[in-house]
């Protein structure tokens, strides 16, 4: 039984295997610490599957075998010596490969802690047990198990019940990749809010190692929001042209609460979200925006499930993207709206710009509606930079480069300005200049 | 300024201008009037640069410079200025945003020093009011549901904000009730000054007895049949235009 079961592992999963081995066998007498039972949990699902392939549905776009097959070595622990700091008034938490590398902030009525300690009490391990329960819309998800196996430094936040956090939390994730070697991270993120908190997160994903090297960061965020909470997550993804990032993000909503998730993909060669929100509760609302930028060969594949469980939920989704060179951009965005979910509203839509006859863009909006009184709609387009607005543009004076990188940002700025917070804005319309000043065309 | 030369354009192999000879001086008003199909916008298009005519023949001189070798923005810069019949909509970018680029940009080829954001923005009120524009639309996205007046009024704005030497007005009267008329024409007329000169096309003849030209033209199958002055546009609204058609073709 034992050996049929060591020939089907793939030779990729043997070496995630033997990583973890190492890791085990370093454990010496912390064995029965909580963290590595929890990561032992992990692994033990992991080695009974396998990563998916293209013949799997919910990976059909992106194959995910260039990255899974490298030899990756654990980043090890790093220091850069300054860091580039935002404009407004953050709490900072930083990680260097992986690893925390900075103070954890004090905030009133918020705990902060690695997920290490965290487990160590019993209502959080708890609670961190139950949301890893909570499926993820993408079936074939290997990558959950296999960043609980591996997470060395993750994090778990826990906003008190009516605490509002006026100042955004910012966690910025530095790689320092390296040419000889292909580093591997899984940064892990648990946010608790309770019943009427109020938060903002910023996820932000930047390399400042070798800009050849590959590295894969490997992220999981689990996210409940209890009743009436309010949280505004913005993930900035800024990774190397060399990098892989798989993102998975799985929220629950629970009655009133209002979730604002925006994306900026603007990096990495591949990159693979999953983002599903689950709406377990009435009157709740939901908003999943995302924009994307890719040039070269980047493969950008987003997809996103919203599980409409209850009745008078909204949620609204618009995925924008300008491709160049020969970059492909994928969207598939999924809403199941069950039987009980009347009065839902759920708007999605998606387009983007195609800027060479070499990118492509893959678009698959998946709408299952099992109510009948329901308003649910979507939309998908497929487009080129308007010739008679460069035109116009031109005849008053501004360059060709000029129109057209006003009229891009333009095309992103529909999924930008729905961010409320000027700061927050800002920043992302910052980075975004700084990736179309990049682009040629 | 400007010197139009046997120009023959056509369209998708189709021959729209057939010959066209056309000389503006500095101050001087133009107006062009004629039937659809003419040619009218056709000839605006070429002066601007619009690229999807094919000039056959011909020759085009804006102050001394073959206009035909310039790109869209050159002329800009060089100060030709179109006023679109059908200014295009542009979601995403702000009026405001539009307009401190257009500004920064020709005054930087033009080699005038570029305005700070407070300047520029003193400028545009400036020149907003003249217009009796509300300073709301400059928040708006560049003519994103305009309507008809205020689009047209955004491209007197424009044109005043350039400080264009010939500017092109395309049936910028098409569709204006008679207050919008006025805006407009009050600003062509403050705009009017003996360096600067204007292209006039229109297919009333009531926009020039707000803009008085100095020629009318009558332009008719992709040629000028008819030159005078503003007592040809009277004629022509009186006795339409198949006395000139007639003529034209006694021409041939």
């Amino acid at each position: 039984m034992n050996n049929i079961h060591q020939e089907q592992i793939s030779e990729h999963m043997e070496r995630f295997i033997n990583m973890f081995h190492l890791y085990d066998v370093g454990l010496n007498g912390h064995r029965h610490e909580p963290i590595a039972e929890y990561r032992r949990n992990g692994f033990e699902l992991l080695k009974s599957e396998d990563f998916p392939s293209r013949r799997d549905e919910d990976w059909k776009y992106t194959s995910v075998t260039p990255i899974i097959n490298q030899k990756f070595i654990e980043a090890p622990k790093a220091n850069l010596p300054s860091q580039p700091t935002l404009d407004f008034e953050n709490h900072a938490i930083v990680f260097n490969n992986g690893h925390l590398s900075s103070q954890l902030p004090t905030i009133e009525g918020v705990e902060i802690l690695s997920v290490a300690d965290a487990l160590k009490s019993e209502s959080y391990n708890n609670w961190i047990n139950a949301q890893l329960q909570v499926q993820s819309g993408t079936l074939k998800n290997t990558f959950l198990r296999l960043n609980q196996a591996f997470s060395a430094s993750g994090l778990f936040i826990k906003v008190g019940k009516n605490i509002n956090i006026t100042k955004p939390i910012h966690i910025q994730y530095n790689s320092i990749s390296d040419s000889n070697q292909t580093f591997i991270t899984h940064p892990q993120l648990f946010v608790w809010m309770e019943v009427g908190s109020n938060a903002q997160i910023i996820e932000d994903y930047s390399n400042s190692g070798s800009e050849d090297a590959s590295y894969f960061t490997n992220v999981v965020n689990r996210i409940e929001l209890g009743k009436n909470a309010k949280l505004v997550h913005l993930k900035l993804q800024n990774e190397s042209f060399k990098a892989q990032a798989v993102n998975n993000t799985i929220v629950s909503q629970m009655r009133d609460s209002n979730y604002s998730h925006y994306a900026l993909d603007l990096g990495g060669n591949i990159v693979r979200n999953n983002l599903s929100i689950r709406l377990m509760d009435s009157n709740t609302l939901s908003n999943l925006y995302g924009a994307f930028i890719g040039f070269n060969d980047q493969h950008i594949d987003n997809q996103t499930f919203i599980d409409h469980a209850m009745p008078h939920c909204q949620s609204n989704e618009m995925y924008k993207g300008i491709l160049a060179d020969r970059s492909r951009g994928v969207f598939n965005g999924k809403v199941l709206v069950r039987q009980d979910a009347q009065k839902t509203n759920a708007f999605q839509q998606s387009s983007s710009l195609v800027l060479s006859p070499t990118a492509v863009m893959d678009t698959k909006p998946q709408l299952e509606i099992f109510a009948d009184d329901v308003k649910c709609s979507h939309g998908a387009t497929i487009g080129h930079l308007d010739e008679s607005s460069i035109f116009y543009l031109n005849s008053r004076g501004l360059s060709e480069n000029m129109a057209k990188s006003l009229l891009k940002r333009a095309f992103i700025s529909e999924v930008v300005d729905h961010i409320e917070n000027e700061d927050l804005k800002e920043l992302a319309y910052a980075k975004i200049e700084d990736k179309l000043n990049l682009m040629k065309i | 300024m400007l010197e139009i030369r046997d120009l023959v354009v056509s369209v998708e192999g189709k021959e729209i201008l057939k010959g066209i000879n056309l000389t503006v001086r500095p101050g001087e008003i133009h107006a062009i009037m004629g039937p659809n199909g003419s040619g009218k916008s056709t000839l605006s298009s070429v002066l601007a640069g619009k690229e999807e005519y094919e000039i056959n023949s011909g020759s085009i001189l804006f102050e001394g410079e073959d206009l035909l070798e310039m790109e869209v923005t050159e002329r800009a810069h060089a100060g030709i200025f179109l006023a679109f019949q059908y200014p295009v909509e542009i979601p995403g970018v702000t009026n405001a945003t539009f307009l401190k680029s257009a500004i920064n940009s020709t005054r930087k080829a033009r080699g005038l020093e570029e305005l700070s954001p407070v300047e520029v923005l003193k400028l545009i009120r400036e020149k907003a009011k003249m217009l009796e524009i509300d300073e709301k639309f400059l928040k708006r996205s560049l003519n994103e549901g305009f309507s008809g007046g205020e689009k047209k009024r955004n491209e007197m704005l424009q044109m005043a904000l350039l400080d264009p030497k010939l500017g092109i007005l395309d049936e910028t009267d098409s569709g204006l009730d008679i207050d919008a008329l006025r805006i407009v024409s009050d600003a062509v007329n403050q705009l009017r000054d003996p360096q600067r000169s204007f292209i006039v096309i229109t297919h009333y003849q009531r926009l020039l007895n707000y803009i008085v030209p100095d020629f009318v033209h009558v332009l008719h199958e992709g040629r000028i049949v008819k030159t005078g002055d503003k007592s040809l546009a009277l004629k022509l609204e009186d006795e339409g235009y198949d006395w000139v058609k007639g003529g034209a073709e006694a021409l041939i």
